[in-house]
């Protein structure tokens, strides 16, 4: 198992530098707007745009501004400036982290117990009301589009601008102190974006628990006169939520930088929306700063969930 | 390629105008005859401010953080609205007229010598900076922040009003120079000593953000740095302060997310002749309620709220329909265009162009922007309420048929006729160039460059849409002349003073035209033109604005842009909330805002 994770862990490595790799390229040899010009203003002459270029460096040719970009990246854990507002950009980041893990592993919660268990419910009462009533439910949560979602749960829900002002709204997680106060602010947009991901997971899990009920090994535990619940929680539900563990790890990887409706929406100060803005703004440092973030989150996550599968299946082993 | 030095002198001579105005009293300059929502909202702001109650916190939502908080960096309304409470420049604005500068820093005045060579300004006596500095302001240190403008680390970002000083660098320097012709003879006068005559122009400058003190003591060790960090440690001199540490850190700015500001311990209004009320105990401004819909919501159902800046259409037409007062809406000072590239073919033919904005439905550009809420619909070039505009023929222009109020749809009969001229027999363009457009990625830009490539698809033209994102359409396509595009898909100037000189020549100049960063996007080069501006640069008063009006009007002829837009800004707040709107930079005016 040791030797197996750090493997891992170096090819993980290798991802990330062949990713900067991508990205860095992307943008220099494909450059949507010069970052230079766009740093001087409304009205720049020729030279202040040519400083500000070798200010930031972009007069060098593309394999010194690679090279310095990467050993500071290796050698320092730096991932520069924001050529926006000059902040650090690993401390954009860090700054920004701890609300979009709130937000994502919030939601990871709700969207898991809540998907598993209509999952199970409809698989065990296959074809009967509940059966179609949930199903059909996830088809509708399936279908709305999170952004939709969000603004209609705001104008329904929110203690400011809903018409039933139940729940904090946009904003509120940012003024919000202390662990209880900060789960009630982000009640809603955890909701919201767990909504879809829980019918997904219903989906999955009832069509994975279907077919394992079918098979002979639960024949013969049934025979044996194991509980019903037992048949089904020990041997049949362990075996079909293998691949929704697969999925759970991707999905968490990639909202850790891909929740960027959901922080627009209920205004979340998350890397998903940083990185969005500094698209918007030809911010290339912290474009590569947050797009090998999210690479690592999902490499990180991939691994994990590699890692519990041999304590979900007795026959995995590294 | 550089730009010429008379070009920033004259730029700065245009900004002087408002002092002149101020000399000559001229009241209609403030566009008074206008029956447009500004003036009522003037008079409401009035009221408003005698109203003003002390203490309380109020917040304001806006999706956008300020550019900078350095006043040597900023150069955009989010930066000024925060520099201009946290800072005392020479000279400066009241919110009602954002034309005629009134004394701020200094104690009068600027004394302007008899060869228009010299402009001396004596400073305020008692006036400290905020906390960690907490000494008295010099004249030193009004010096030393003109003089980290110039500097590469700084970046100061309109350093044309500024190089008619002796010794002023014509380039960024490496490094604060000293520069030879600002001279500080005591603390509490500073002069400024120029190449040329055009003291009148220069002083008008003084009322940008860097005239506002920086102790160099204090600021020199962040300016070595470069890019300089000041900007993360700026020190305050108004009624309000960035939230700091005892270093100095600016821990109430948290870039993209808030700006919180709190009173200044060491500003005292009523000793050191500040005429701002500076009504609130606590700002709050968050840079990141990206949703605008929601926040539009929040701030009229809610308490203590504003919005930043103008609120999506839905939510303008209920504000100014239905709620009526929970908002001020005030001109924006600029106008919003269609540039027609007049090296580009067709376009070089001034028949086809004249043809373009006859037939253009230039309500329907508005509309992609939010209708009639957003603006006025323009005639010309030079806005309403502004210098010049009058003379221009006001709202309804020149009278030439292709650009006139009765053409606001279009008019297919007169496009017929100016296609004709060029001899088109159909009525309708007849050639297979292609034109290209750039427009925005995102709305109202994206909508805007559709409405621009329907109504040239309307008139015949084959045209190629290239949508991009919003900061690239200037940088990598419009301000390139080298890419040829035929209609840039929607562009914008606004005033950085109140002078039809800055308003005009750095948009249709053809002299200023450059490879790169080149602003005139309809690459106009008509020598009338500029040289009718070389003249109208050197002159003042009531001679001045005719001038200009005169100028405004040779561009229409040109029919170089359709000018589609004379902008207002409309700002909405919650009801417990006396809102002040500062013309100046249209925004709420935070020194003079306060809770009910």
């Amino acid at each position: 198992m040791g030797a197996y994770i750090v493997r891992r862990l170096l090819w993980t490595v290798v991802l990330l530098l062949v990713i900067s790799a991508v990205t860095f390229f992307i943008f220099y040899v494909l450059p949507t707007a010069d970052p230079a010009a766009l740093r001087a203003g409304r009205d720049p002459s020729q030279d202040l745009i040519e400083q500000i270029r070798q200010q930031l460096g972009l007069d060098d040719p593309w394999y010194v501004q690679f090279k310095d970009y990467i050993s500071n990246l290796v050698f320092h854990f730096d991932f520069g400036n924001s050529f926006v507002n000059n902040a650090p950009v690993k401390e954009l980041i860090f700054d920004r982290l701890p609300n979009t893990m709130f937000l994502v592993f919030g939601a990871a919660i709700i969207w898991f117990v809540v998907g598993v268990g209509i999952g199970i419910v409809s698989a065990v009462a296959r074809g009967s009301i509940w059966d179609r009533l949930l199903m059909g439910g996830a088809l509708v949560a399936i279908s709305a589009p999170v952004y939709w979602l969000g603004l209609v749960s705001l104008y329904l829900f929110s203690d400011d601008i809903g018409q039933f002002k139940i729940f904090k709204g946009a904003g509120a997680y940012q003024n919000a102190s202390g662990f209880l106060e900060k789960c009630w602010a982000m009640f809603l947009p955890w909701c919201v974006l767990a909504t879809a991901f829980a019918a997904i997971y219903a989906r999955l899990l009832r069509s994975n628990l279907l077919e394992t009920l079918s098979e002979d090994y639960i024949r013969t535990a049934r025979a044996k006169g194991l509980s019903e619940r037992r048949v089904i929680f020990r041997h049949g539900v362990r075996s079909a939520i293998t691949p929704v563990i697969t999925v759970l790890g991707l999905d968490i990887g990639i909202l850790m930088g891909g929740a960027i409706l959901t922080e627009t929406v209920f205004s979340i100060d998350g890397v998903g929306r940083l990185a969005y803005d500094a698209i918007q703004r030809n911010d290339l440092s912290t474009v590569q700063g947050t797009t090998l973030f999210l690479a690592l989150a999902v490499a990180l996550m991939s691994l994990l969930v590699d890692i519990v599968y041999a304590f979900l299946d007795p026959r995995v082993r590294y | 390629m550089t730009r010429s030095p008379l070009r920033f002198l004259l730029l700065s001579m245009l900004a002087v105008l408002a002092l002149v105005f101020a000399a000559c009293g001229d009241d209609d300059s403030g566009g008074s005859s206008s029956s447009s929502d500004s003036s009522k909202s003037s008079e409401k702001q009035s009221a408003a401010e005698q109203q003003g109650k002390k203490g309380g916190k109020l917040t304001q939502l806006g999706a956008s953080d300020v550019d900078y908080l350095d006043p040597g960096h900023s150069y955009y309304t989010a930066g000024f609205q925060v520099i201009y409470a946290t800072n005392r420049t020479l000279y400066s604005f009241k919110p009602e007229d954002g034309t005629n500068p009134v004394p701020d820093l200094a104690e009068a005045d600027p004394e302007i010598s008899s060869d228009k060579k010299s402009v001396t300004v004596k400073i305020r006596k008692g006036v400290k900076f905020g906390p960690p500095v907490n000494r008295e302001v010099t004249s030193k240190d009004v010096k030393y922040a003109v003089e980290r403008f110039f500097s590469i680390n700084v970046g100061g970002q309109y350093p044309g009003y500024f190089q008619p000083i002796v010794g002023a660098p014509t380039k960024a320097t490496k490094g604060v120079k000293p520069i030879s012709g600002i001279e500080t003879p005591d603390d509490q006068t500073i002069v400024f000593k120029l190449k040329d005559p055009v003291g009148v122009s220069f002083a008008a400058a003084l009322v940008m953000p860097i005239t506002a003190p920086v102790p160099e003591e204090y600021a020199k060790e962040f300016d070595a740095k470069n890019p300089s960090t000041y900007n993360t440690h700026v020190v305050s001199s108004g009624p309000y302060m960035v939230a700091n540490d005892s270093s100095g850190k600016t821990t109430g700015y948290k870039p993209g997310k808030s700006i919180s500001l709190v009173r200044n311990p060491n500003w005292d209004g009523k000793a050191t002749g500040d005429y701002r009320p500076a009504y609130l105990d606590e700002i709050f401004l968050r840079t990141n309620a990206t949703d605008a819909n929601v926040a539009g919501r929040q701030v009229l159902d809610g308490q203590n709220l504003v919005l930043d800046t103008n609120p999506p259409a839905n939510i303008l037409r209920d504000v100014i329909t239905k709620i009526k007062d929970q908002y001020v809406s005030v001109p924006s000072g600029g106008y919003r265009y269609f540039p027609l590239n007049t090296t580009v073919k067709p376009f070089d033919d001034i028949n086809i162009r004249k043809a373009v904005l006859a037939g253009f439905d230039r309500d329907a550009a508005r509309k992609a922007r939010g209708g009639k809420y957003v603006g006025d619909l323009a005639t010309h070039f030079l806005p309403p309420e502004f210098p010049g505009f009058e003379q221009a023929g006001g709202f309804d222009g020149f009278g030439v048929d292709y650009l006139s109020k009765a053409n606001e749809k279009g008019d297919p009969e007169v496009a017929a006729k100016y296609f004709k001229a060029a001899g088109m027999k159909s009525g309708k363009y007849e050639g297979n160039e292609e034109i290209l457009v750039v427009g925005a990625n995102a709305d109202p830009g994206k909508a805007q460059a559709e409405v621009a490539k329907n109504q040239l698809e309307k008139l015949g033209f084959k045209v190629r849409l290239r949508i991009v994102p919003q900061d690239a359409v200037y940088t990598e396509w419009c301000q390139v002349p080298a890419k040829n595009v035929g209609m840039c898909g929607g562009a914008g100037w606004f005033k950085d003073f109140a002078d039809p000189q800055s308003m005009l020549e750095p948009v249709f100049k053809g002299s200023l035209i450059t490879e790169t960063g080149n602003i005139n996007y309809s690459e106009l080069k008509d020598p009338k033109v500029d040289e009718a501006m070389n003249k109208a640069a050197l002159l003042e008063g009531e001679e001045r604005l005719q001038a200009w009006a005169d100028i405004d009007k040779m561009i229409v002829e040109d029919a170089a842009a359709v000018p589609f837009i004379w902008d207002k800004t409309t700002l909405i707040r919650s009801k417990n909330v006396n809102g002040v709107a500062a013309s100046y930079y249209t925004a709420w005016d935070l020194n003079f805002t306060s809770i009910k």
